[in-house]
């Protein structure tokens, strides 16, 4: 299927007991110290002034990093903006794959460690292309794109997650992005998830 | 895998003209990715269409310790002078009088999401922009707003900028009448217009409709409209008093009166005729004294008059120049509801609160204006189509961004009014406080702005959320205060017109520099944006909290009964503000204070290492490359056409691509071409051809030939390969057409 424009996938967090400031200094540390190979980190944008929605950004050119509220629900979002791969299946490892470390990457950074944990039994993956992907009302057709779209995000994620991990569309306005929710029972950890993805990789 | 893209589907609901400039925009990006635009031309091409640089585009970003490069793939790729193609940039959208419909703000949303970082930012000339916008991603965006009437078209660069109006008028209890209908004609007369393309410098109009409120802030436009109403003949007449040559900037200037009143026949032709002005005598070279007040400071304003006057007494006429007053009856804005009374309803104090600050009772009985105070101008995708939805709901198409960096929602049936507040609550919009002190205005400052020094927004959102905080024991009289702020001394968060202003500069203590806010205080925003205010001396950033509250205590406890805060400073005068702030003038070393060291928002140490060229002052390019490079983009867009089968079109194209670089020479002589093909073709023979001054040295009169064949004997039926001549025949005449002018000198001469 084809590469989204965009694809994003947000983990909530589990504790979180720092403001969303205190990722201003550590993100700031994260583009000093280069930590994410084959990205190109450029700035952190502060929007912590808006109620429920994306706090902090750690942008960059191929993703930004978000610690974001949006729905009240914070949570680390992962937006992929370039070099997503020839095709979905590209996109969504290569996102997966980011995102998880980013996920490892805040838990165990020095000055976040203990204060937070971010859950692995499910999380939220948005399309964000409403060319390619509208998110308008199924006609059951299998040649829908959101269909089709389910239908390989639910047979990637189950090899990943677990045989009980179940996709579903998430019933959202028709002029937000398409969006599906992953419930992933096993929640199997961070490292292990990793490891799979980096033989797919 | 599928091909089709927005240009695609979007076809049959772009405006065809706006269609094709996008198209044009596009290839203009092909060529300069091709190395084949000149990096100049392209620079001011792009900022034509609101795409701006925006902070470490030049690939450096200082980490707090050092300068490093941010290594962005194919390095040496720019889209102008020491900018860098990859990285991201600033999307400017105008919106003309700040007018938005629901349809629009749920399309904003979408571009906002998939191709920014989901966060709309209201500006402080009722605009919207949109940052880390990938320019790639720039025609697909413009084409999906073109499509719900939007451009982006002389957002940024030398050229007209948004018309700004009054977000209340047509509703105003002390208007003379609504100047929205004259706004938005004067808006649409300029966009693209002949005569506004070969300025120095960027002209900014603003339109209001009375004297002695904020509304439009006419005094600091280059250009203003006052509403007045003359007697003639014994009869009413509608027209403006017409300011020109104010400006905020390094150098503040009042906008002095160009006319006491201009009919509505004659705002249009006027307006044309200071454009001819400017753009013959303006400055083109030192870019700090190309806008027009220096012009009209120079000059002095009544040669400045004379000169208009004398210009207009010689402008070919034009239809449009009164078409626009047939439509002004059928002008109206519709309520989504019947007036309605707030009587009787269950009030919560929270409502109180907001109802105090946000609502305004419009003029027209049972409808109120409601502000949604936006937290530094921003809001999210998601917030702008809920709001979207509620202004459907409450108020339709009612809908206006302010210069405060707000949202207005028009015509809300007051008993509407507590539901729509629960409403705006639970989307995270309720905040109460409209233009209070708790409401600052901040420019992007050193969040995205090349020029930026101190954090404009990072203090903004301090200040906001300090005073907040307790704002229920404010004591009124400075409630009402207004806070802006600017991140430099440029004054895009309008500092000048503020009662206390601030704008970011830095000082040096020991072997590091600490970001500073000059304080400037007095500044007035009724009158139209009065008078200006007296720059105090400069603070440390991190001490403006306190700073804020030592002025607002004072002037609590100083003031005479009913004294303004600027007849508070005008009585205390300059030496004592000063005073007032020098306490905090004395700079802690480092080792005392590091935290001193850095910005509000930013943990680096701070520095002036990120500070690049802005494009505020666009590229100065002649018109002659501005206009031909369009010719030169069609010309590329005709070859693929060509590859895409379509013969038809691209001898279209092709042709249309000698007729824009023919008219862009003619126009090198004669302004006045028009846009009609016979013309330009007549005009470029007997100026040109007929002068040999087209002539190659050897080729003599061939290429010439080209245009005037196709144009003599169009083919009814081009096949691939009379399509792939013309081509070529095309190209050959572009670079004719570039001879030429560089040969003949490209001399701009107003020839009547
Ligand atoms: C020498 C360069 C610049 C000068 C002299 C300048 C001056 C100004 C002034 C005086 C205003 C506000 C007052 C008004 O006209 O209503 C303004 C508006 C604004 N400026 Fe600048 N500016 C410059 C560069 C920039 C840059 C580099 C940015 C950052 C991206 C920027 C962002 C803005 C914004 C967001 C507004 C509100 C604008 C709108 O919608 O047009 N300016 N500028
Ligand atoms: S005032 Fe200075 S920092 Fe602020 S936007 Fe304008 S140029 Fe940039």
């Amino acid at each position: 299927m084809i590469t989204p424009h965009r694809l994003s996938v947000k983990f909530y967090f589990e504790e979180l007991s720092v403001d969303a400031e205190a990722f201003i200094p550590v993100f700031h540390r994260w583009i000093r110290e280069d930590v994410v190979p084959n990205e190109l980190l450029l700035d952190v944008a502060d929007y912590k002034h808006i109620l429920d929605g994306p706090a902090i950004l750690l942008v960059g050119h191929e993703a930004d990093y978000v610690i974001d509220f949006t729905d009240g629900k914070p949570g680390l979002l992962y937006v992929r903006k370039q070099d997503l791969g020839a095709d979905l299946s590209n996109a969504l490892d290569t996102t997966l794959f980011q995102a998880l470390k980013g996920v490892k990457l805040t838990e165990s950074d020095v000055e976040l460690q203990g204060k937070l944990k971010l859950r692995t039994d499910g999380a939220t993956f948005v399309l964000l292309d409403r060319l390619n992907y509208p998110n308008a009302g199924s006609n059951g057709d299998s040649a829908d794109p959101a269909a089709s779209a389910e239908a390989h995000l639910s047979d990637s994620l189950a090899a990943l997650f677990g045989s009980d991990a179940t996709v579903t569309r998430v019933d959202n306005d028709a002029r937000e992005p398409l969006t599906f929710e992953l419930l992933a029972p096993s929640a199997p950890d961070v490292d292990t998830l990793l490891s799979q993805l980096g033989k797919v990789n | 895998m599928s091909n089709i893209g927005w240009k695609d589907v979007l076809t049959d609901d772009m405006p065809i003209d706006l269609a094709h400039e996008i198209d044009i925009f596009e290839g203009q990006m092909e060529l300069m990715g091709q190395g084949k635009l000149d990096e100049k031309v392209f620079a001011e091409t792009r900022l034509r269409r609101g795409v701006y640089g925006q902070r470490y585009d030049n690939g450096q970003r200082h980490d707090g310790f050092e300068s490093r490069e941010l290594e962005f793939d194919e390095a040496d790729r720019i889209k102008g002078p020491d900018t860098l193609w990859h990285a991201p940039g600033m999307q400017r959208i105008k919106v003309p009088g700040g007018g938005l419909s629901p349809e629009q703000l749920d399309v904003l949303a979408q571009v906002a999401d998939e191709y920014s970082d989901g966060i709309l930012h209201i500006t402080t000339r009722q605009d919207i922009q949109l940052h880390f916008v990938h320019i790639e991603d720039t025609p697909d965006m413009m084409r999906r707003l073109a499509a719900v009437g939007i451009t982006t078209r002389e957002a940024c660069g030398n050229s007209v900028r948004n018309v700004t109006c009054c977000h209340l008028s047509g509703v105003c209890r002390t208007e003379v009448f609504d100047a929205t209908p004259y706004s938005d004609a004067f808006a649409q007369f300029l966009l693209g217009h002949d005569d506004v393309q070969d300025f120095g410098r960027k002209f900014k109009p603003a339109f209001s409709g009375c004297e002695s409120e904020a509304c439009g802030l006419v005094m600091m436009h280059d250009i203003g409209y006052l509403a007045q109403i003359k007697e003639v003949d014994g009869k009413p007449k509608r027209g403006f008093k017409v300011f020109v040559g104010g400006g905020l900037g390094t150098v503040p200037h009042q906008a002095k009166v160009l006319s006491e009143f201009t009919s509505e026949e004659e705002m249009l032709p006027l307006v044309q005729a200071v454009a001819r002005v400017f753009a013959r005598l303006g400055e083109k070279r030192n870019r700090n004294r190309a806008r027009i007040k220096f012009l009209v400071a120079k000059l002095g304003i009544d040669e400045f008059r004379r000169l208009v006057e004398e210009e207009r007494e010689t402008l070919p006429h034009d239809d449009r120049w009164t078409a626009y007053l047939d439509t002004l009856p059928q002008y109206e804005e519709k309520p989504a509801k019947p007036p309605t009374f707030l009587n009787g309803q269950v009030r919560s104090t929270a409502f109180n609160q907001w109802f105090e600050t946000n609502v305004y009772s419009q003029r027209q009985e049972g409808y109120s204006v409601v502000t949604v105070n936006l937290p530094l101008g921003d809001l999210t995708s998601k917030q702008t189509w809920e709001l979207a939805d509620v202004a459907r709901k409450y108020v339709g198409d009612n809908v206006r961004a302010t210069v405060e960096q707000n949202i207005v929602l028009r015509w809300v049936s007051d008993s509407d009014l507590p539901g729509l507040y629960e409403e705006l609550k639970a989307i995270g919009l309720g905040d109460s406080g409209a233009g209070t002190i708790v409401d600052i205005t901040a420019c992007p400052g050193t969040d995205t702005c090349k020029l930026g020094i101190a954090s404009s927004r990072g203090l903004a959102g301090e200040l906001r959320t300090r005073l907040t905080a307790k704002s229920a024991s404010l004591p009124d009289a400075i409630k009402d205060l207004k806070i802006k702020i600017s991140g430099c001394f440029n004054s895009c968060g309008q500092h000048h017109v503020s009662d206390i202003g601030f704008f970011g500069n830095s000082r040096r203590s020991g072997n590091f520099k600490m970001p500073h806010f000059q304080v400037v205080l007095g500044g007035r925003w009724r009158d139209n944006a009065g008078s200006y205010g007296l720059a105090v001396g400069a603070v440390p950033s991190k001490t403006v909290p306190e700073v804020v509250d030592i002025i607002t205590n004072r002037y609590i406890d100083e003031r005479a009964k009913g004294e303004t805060f600027q007849d508070w400073i005008g009585r205390i005068g300059k030496k004592e503000a000063r005073g007032m702030i020098q306490p905090f003038m004395k700079l802690p070393a480092f080792e005392q204070e590091p935290d001193y060291f850095s910005d509000w928002g930013d943990p680096r140490v701070f520095s002036l290492g990120d500070i690049g060229i802005g494009e505020c002052a666009g590229e100065v390019v002649s018109l002659f490359s501005m206009e031909i490079s369009p010719a030169e983009s069609e010309a590329f867009e005709a070859q693929i056409a060509l590859d895409e089968n379509d013969p038809a079109r691209a001898d279209a194209l092709a042709y249309s691509s000698m007729l824009k670089a023919a008219r862009a020479l003619v126009r090198t002589q004669f302004l006045d071409v028009g846009d009609s093909p016979d013309r330009i073709v007549q005009e470029f023979k007997g100026r040109f051809f007929d002068t040999e001054l087209f002539f190659d040295q050897y080729a003599k009169g061939k290429f010439g030939q080209y245009l005037l064949d196709r144009h003599q004997n169009p083919n009814p039926n081009p096949d691939n390969d009379s399509a792939h001549r013309l081509i070529e025949e095309a190209l050959l005449f572009i670079e004719a057409t570039h001879a030429c002018e560089s040969k003949v000198g490209g001399n701009v001469l107003v020839e009547i």
